[in-house]
């Protein structure tokens, strides 16, 4: 019996998802939005690799994915943590605002 | 692999496992020590005596010879190119904790010693890693550490900046490489490379020429900003500036060997290598009639051009001594993808030649960026300045720093004795064993371009004057060791490089022969 | 496809992660886009249940919704951006355009030679044969699968809780 969803339309939503993500990195100024789009694409990873795992009917996806959701904890950690700490010296977290080191 | 055995498994990870017992002393220490003047000197000592040591272990459980075996599941490789690696990276940590002991802010805090402990952890595993799974966790350990030590000098607000900065393009950069990775995963059903190879050589994969490019490059993207490669490099110049010194110094050479090993074992070991002679069989992967490595030499050909030129010609103009660096770190990554590009040979001598001379390069980088950063630091902590013209006279106010930095900058130019120059040479060689004569003149055109600002760095060192020349600067004993022990290292490889570089050709072999070509 | 419960479900979870993921990229309110960046999140979620992946989606909820999304939210209420953020947008017909075109890019030279044209990749798919919770569990301490990564992982959570204190801790407590 074929799955109801077929793992093309998962795969394709996925991208989107990642095009969007990439689209906000590019587009905002703002830091906390600038990681929030990079989580996106991390989300868009995810259902990808769930979408795989269930085509193939194999573990490895499922544990990648366990893997990018640990990894993707500690990115966030830090890179919140450094966000506070910029907002500390400047009073601002616009990225255009980053401009002590130019050469 | 057959049954899992932990004893016969054990030695693969042997550094890992003597980085993790050391992380956890090193945590306790921090904590237990009593506070008294010598304490942060006294971790310091411990985790980089402990970690030169363990530079011994890759080769006390040495991998038997000529052979490149998975362990643990298909995780990692233990090879000789492996072993390598490892000491390279095990002694960047204990060098970069040694320099780190008297630079402001950084080193007199136990956590700093800590995190370079688990960033050195990640690179030998990633180093050595065979599955896409461990290469995206072991990647991980070692950027996400990073992050932090680049912003670890909370007062200064350039420092913090760097950290954010890298934090934002390298997590960006990790997503690209992780979306590229789920794509392998999902054509071929595997993560691990080897059976990836297999995967997209089956009939499955016919017909799906455009995904597997579309993720390749998307890998390539990934590693291409790990290893600072044109046009990946934005943050190169600004992270190096702004991060405290001893920090630049290991993200220089820790991230990038590391980087460089696993983007070399991802290409050969999912890609395949052309056949070695006429009855060998060729294990490249052909999808519609295309073989899949022509589209990756092209592209890292064209990569390692624009490194080589962009890095060296920004690198002519800059007044600042960690933002050259950072740009003749572009161009050394340039000349390394050369040895990238030259794993198209067509002779088994060829391929062994381009792995080897990468790993070759990389072993005598780490020693020659960290004599150079260490000198920095040592004037900066003295000055407080760390434009190019300051360093005006150093001669006169420290005759063996300004020896020790020569040395170094030789290297980097790729002057004999220095070991730069025997790097090079086996960059170009192999280049020409593949039939990449044009990208090697490109390389030498680039490589005498990048004598001047080097050589310019020596003659402010020596003949101009500077406005304090009658003082002397102190050197302390620790800077004194690593000043000594890496200048004669650099040497000692530029003189006779063999033992290393055939050492690493066995790797290469090794690794040649478990590919099956 | 046919019409059903699981494809209704799928077009609804689909529309929720899309809607959220346009919020996050498009907000105006930063304190807004975490909230729309939980609900992509969880979208995400009601789509891994949808591929028997339950377990992760169970994961996705407790961390990326209870942990990652929270953290974010304190972020924005610790910088006090959340009506700063003015200038919203840089560049955008030039990054619009381009994600648009990666985005065809992806559809064309993907999607469609993979999953359209290549009959060979329609093989059926079954759910009985999928990993249960309990072999993922096994999988990730067994030596001979993903053991090393897991303890790599642990190492890397430990040294990135370990340098979060040091960076976002005042100036002022240092030697204390």
């Amino acid at each position: 019996m074929p799955p109801a969803v077929p793992t093309e339309f998962f795969v394709m939503l996925s991208m989107i998802l990642f095009a969007l993500g990439a689209m906000g990195v590019l587009l905002r100024k703002n830091a906390i939005l600038v990681f929030m789009s990079v989580e996106l694409m991390l989300n868009s990873a995810n259902l990808a690799l769930a979408a795989f795992a269930r085509q193939w009917n194999e573990m490895d996806g499922h544990i990648f994915v366990f893997f990018v959701m640990t990894v993707a904890a500690a990115e966030v950690a830090i890179g919140l943590a450094l966000i506070v700490a910029i907002f500390r010296h400047k009073q601002s977290i616009n990225i255009d605002d980053l401009h002590q080191l130019e050469g | 692999m057959g049954e899992f055995n932990v004893w016969t498994s054990l030695p693969a990870v042997a550094p890992e496992i003597g980085l993790t017992i050391l992380a956890a002393v090193v945590l306790l220490l921090d904590a237990y020590l009593p506070k008294e003047k010598n304490r942060a000197r006294n971790i310091a000592f411990v985790s980089a005596v402990s970690m030169a040591v363990l530079a011994l272990t890759p080769f006390i459980w040495a991998p038997a010879p000529n052979t490149s075996e998975l362990f643990w599941g298909g995780m990692v490789r233990h090879d000789a190119l492996g072993q390598l690696f490892d000491v390279m990276i095990l002694l960047a940590g204990a060098i970069t904790v040694m320099i780190a002991v008297d630079d402001s802010g950084v080193g007199r805090r136990g956590e700093f010693h800590l995190i370079v402990i688990i960033v050195t952890l990640g690179g030998c595993i990633l180093s050595s890693s065979a599955d896409l799974v461990m290469i995206f966790v072991a990647l991980e350990t070692v950027s996400i550490p990073l992050y932090v030590l680049a912003a670890f000098r909370r007062e200064d607000n350039k420092s913090s900046e760097s950290g954010l900065k890298y934090f934002l393009f390298g997590s960006f950069a990790s997503a690209i490489l992780l979306y590229g990775f789920s794509f392998l995963y999902g054509l071929t059903g595997s993560t691990q490379l080897t059976a990836i190879a297999a995967g997209l050589n089956s009939e499955i994969v016919s017909g799906n020429l455009v995904a597997v490019l579309a993720a390749l490059l998307m890998v390539i993207v990934g590693f291409g900003f790990k290893i600072s490669a044109v046009p990946f490099h934005f943050w190169t110049p600004d992270v190096y500036e702004g991060a405290p010194t001893p920090v630049t110094a290991f993200v220089s050479v820790a991230s990038k060997a590391g980087s460089f090993a696993v983007f070399m074992r991802f290409l050969i070991e999912a890609f395949g290598l052309p056949a070695v002679s006429a009855d060998a069989t060729s294990t490249l992967v052909v999808i519609d009639g295309q073989t899949i490595q022509t589209f990756w030499v092209n592209l890292l050909t064209v990569f390692s051009i624009l490194s080589m030129t962009v890095g060296n010609v920004l690198a002519l103009r800059q007044k600042n001594f960690k933002r050259l660096l950072a740009y003749s770190s572009i161009a050394q990554a340039g000349y390394t993808l050369m040895g990238l590009a030259a794993l198209q040979a067509q002779s088994a001598i060829g391929q062994d030649i381009a792995m080897a001379s990468i790993t070759f390069y990389m072993f005598m980088y780490t020693f020659t960026n960290l004599v150079i950063f260490a000198g920095i630091i040592l004037f900066v902590e003295a000055t407080g300045r760390e434009n190019i013209a300051d360093f005006a006279g150093l001669q006169r106010r420290s005759p063996w720093l300004a020896l020790a930095m020569t040395i170094g900058l030789l290297s980097l130019a790729g002057i004999p004795p220095a070991a730069g120059f025997f790097g090079k040479l086996f960059l170009f060689q192999a280049a020409v064993e593949a039939n990449l004569v044009g990208l090697a003149m490109i390389g030498v055109l680039n490589a005498i371009v990048a004598l001047y600002y080097y050589l310019i760095i020596i003659k402010i060192m020596y003949v101009d004057q500077g406005i304090d020349e009658d003082k002397p600067l102190a050197m302390p004993r620790s800077y004194a060791w690593v000043l000594g022990i890496t200048s004669v290292v650099i040497i000692i490889l530029g003189v006779i490089p063999t033992p290393i570089f055939d050492l690493a050709q066995q790797g290469a072999a090794a690794v040649r022969l478990a590919m099956g070509s | 496809m046919e019409f059903n419960f699981i494809t209704v479900a799928f077009i609804v979870f689909s529309l929720i992660t899309l809607g959220g993921a346009i919020g996050v990229v498009t907000c105006i309110n930063l304190f807004r886009g975490t909230i729309w960046l939980m609900v992509s999140l969880f979208g995400v979620a009601g789509l891994m249940v949808l591929l028997s992946a339950e377990f992760l989606a169970a994961v996705q909820v407790l961390v990326y919704i209870g942990a990652i999304a929270i953290l974010f939210t304190f972020a924005v209420m610790l910088t006090r951006s959340i009506t700063s953020d003015k200038m919203r947008f840089t560049r955008v017909w030039v990054n619009v355009i381009s994600a648009g075109i990666l985005f065809v890019l992806f559809a064309l030279g993907v999607i469609y030679p993979v999953w359209v044209a290549n009959a060979a990749t329609h093989f059926p798919v079954t759910d009985a044969g999928l990993a249960t919770t309990t072999d993922l569990g096994v999988a990730l301490v067994s030596g001979s699968q993903f053991v090393l990564p897991f303890e790599v992982a642990g190492l890397l959570l430990t040294a990135a809780m370990i340098g979060a204190i040091v960076i976002a801790r005042d100036a002022d407590d240092e030697g204390n």
